[in-house]
């Protein structure tokens, strides 16, 4: 079953006329046919009211001073994104952000990679691990944040009590809000946690495509199977890993949940995402806001591009 | 020979292990601690499976009648109102329109479909402030209509890309005959196409659920009070407080992930085939 590519949308065979004409009444809709317009318009209003509309006013609105506690609404040009970069909240949530993109693109992407190729071919109860695998994905990431801290934490975490018992640590130890790195890295584990199982369904959709054939010829080549695995399954998978980690650039940059509940308002492991919260209805400082939402949107959007631009490969069979 | 195989297979159980492990240890935990009072899960080491089994943090939870209980009950019934709501009008609008993408021509028909597409490469929070004051001007903070709105523009085009997938797959052949009989074309579509394309539907309803139950930041913004906040915001809120025992606090998290961890585990084919229709071209 293969599908058309994008670009090439498929002409529709009943509009080719011949079986309009049979229909009755057909040639009088023949002229104007409302019935497309009818069935997009729903779709249409919701896209252009709750979503172009909405991404027109953040364009502009960054550019004026928007509070509600300063009014009236009045232009500044850069005035908003000015005070941004002066800001030292934004400037070290702007580093977190780095290091949850960097740490959680990088992790979500291995492991989704190995997860994929555990389930590449056929066993017995591979149907049900798929099943367990999707399971974190579909958790809401606050609940996930209350789960992951029963593992963090410092007086009765699952890890202090392993650590102990394997006499690894001497006494239970302070994991989050200890060290930024430190801290950074655990709560960005927990969105790995929700995020590695689109990446490795993605990497696995592209891995059943590759011709069983090519591992064969590979095997008659002499190819161990860590080399089959650099010179085959990698460079053919790339579409599938390109689009994994364009959904991870995408969630990490713009993570709110883990961090609201396992770093509340400490600036150790805010994120971009939180001080747009803050900033915009803790301190009712819209115009500021819409500036950092937008600075946010344009990252994700130069770095899905990079994404695509030097991982993707198209791959024909 | 043999032993690469051998060595293949052993790869592969590593592998195995490692799924079971990464996805159930912190769900086994979280449950093993919602079944302990305060005074067991607080002893160290900890208690690897509950000493003596309780469940009185699901009953001081769902039936006490205690503030937290309340806002628990009442969380609950929003969620399932707000998501209900938001997949059931999703899932229609987008069917309709994934059948005209897929079946009709008509102008405009490349570039809405493509602008629809696009929304999907933009982060969802890009809306959050201007959906705020929009839906403000209009009285609809913090009511269920200005929450399920915000839902449905948000899943919208996945769930249409997903429909449309689906309807690409189905040979026209069937309908043409339906339409050569003389039906009309939203005949054909309800009594022909409809039933033929459920998997797909399954597909964008599983999918577009299980999105609405996961959101947060959107509702902590649109809610401003305990009418409509969906249990995500509840539970977030119960755990900032710092007074809630962790074992309560445990008990309201498996709650919240009951719903949506049963549809994952029992759906889970119809999420793998609508998350990764038409990804990998």
């Amino acid at each position: 079953m293969t599908r058309p590519p994008l670009d090439t949308l498929p002409r529709t065979p009943q509009d080719t006329g011949a079986d309009r004409d049979a229909a009755p009444g057909a040639r009088r809709r023949r002229r104007f046919d409302p019935l497309p317009y009818l069935l997009v318009s729903p779709l249409a209003l919701f896209i252009v009211a709750l979503a172009l509309v909405p991404a027109v006013f953040t364009i502009v609105e960054s550019f004026f001073r928007v509070d509600a506690l300063d009014p009236p609404t009045r232009f500044i040009g850069l005035g908003n994104f000015r005070s941004l970069l002066h800001s030292a909240a934004v400037r070290t949530a702007a580093g977190n952000t780095m290091l949850y993109v960097l740490i959680g693109v990088a992790l979500s992407t291995v492991l989704g990679i190995v997860m994929a190729i555990t389930l590449q071919h056929r066993f017995a109860g591979r149907s049900v691990l798929i099943a367990v695998l999707i399971l974190p994905w579909a958790l809401p990431g606050v609940v996930e944040g209350i789960v992951w801290s029963g593992i963090w934490d410092a007086n009765s975490g699952l890890l202090n009590s392993v650590l102990t018992s394997l006499h690894l640590i001497d006494h239970y130890q302070t994991f989050l809000g200890h060290g930024r790195l430190e801290t950074i890295a655990l709560i960005e584990l927990v969105q790995v946690w929700q995020i590695t199982p689109l990446s490795a369904l993605l990497v696995l959709a592209s891995l059943q495509n590759i011709p069983h054939d090519l591992y064969e010829a590979a095997k008659l080549d002499g190819c161990s199977s860590w080399a089959a695995f650099r010179r085959v399954t990698l460079p053919l998978v790339r579409p599938g890993i390109a689009v994994a980690m364009v959904q991870a650039v995408i969630a990490t940059l713009n993570v709110f949940d883990q961090p609201y509940v396992l770093n509340g308002a400490a600036s150790t492991g805010s994120s971009v995402m939180a001080q747009t919260y803050f900033i915009s209805f803790q301190n009712l400082d819209f115009g500021a806001g819409y500036a950092l939402s937008l600075l946010v949107t344009a990252a994700t959007l130069v770095l899905s591009f990079l994404v695509v631009k030097f991982v993707h490969r198209t791959v024909e069979f | 020979m043999s032993l690469r195989v051998f060595r293949r297979v052993r790869v592969r159980w590593l592998g195995i292990a490692f799924i079971l492990l990464w996805s159930l240890v912190p769900i086994y935990w979280t449950i093993n601690t919602s079944l302990q009072s305060e005074a067991q899960a607080g002893s160290k080491p900890a208690h690897y499976l509950p000493p003596t089994p309780t469940v009185r943090n699901y009953s001081t939870l769902l039936g006490g009648s205690g503030e937290v209980s309340g806002q628990i009950r009442q969380s609950t019934a929003n969620i399932f109102v707000e998501c209900g709501a938001a997949t059931l009008v999703t899932v229609v609008l987008s069917t309709l329109a994934a059948y005209a993408f897929a079946r009709m021509t008509f102008r405009g028909r490349t570039a809405l479909f493509y602008g629809v597409l696009a929304t999907m490469a933009f982060p969802a929070y890009t809306t959050l402030i201007p959906l705020y004051r929009i839906l403000g001007d209009f009285g609809l903070v913090n009511t269920y209509t200005g929450i399920v709105l915000v839902y449905v523009s948000g899943f919208l085009p996945l769930a249409t890309w997903i429909m449309y997938n689906y309807l690409l797959t189905l040979p026209p052949a069937i309908e043409e005959a339906g339409l050569v009989d003389g039906a009309s074309r939203l005949q054909v579509l309800r009594h022909v196409l409809l039933p033929l394309a459920l998997p797909g539907i399954v597909s964008a309803t599983v999918i577009t659920f299980l999105f609405s139950w996961t959101q947060f930041l959107f509702p902590l913004v649109l809610s401003t009070d305990q009418s409509t906040e969906p249990l995500t915001v509840v539970i977030a809120a119960l755990q900032g407080q710092h007074v809630v025992p962790s074992t309560l606090l445990s008990a309201a998290g498996v709650i919240t992930i009951a719903v949506p961890a049963v549809i994952a585990v029992a759906l889970n084919r119809y999420i793998v085939s609508g998350l990764v229709s038409g990804s990998v071209k």
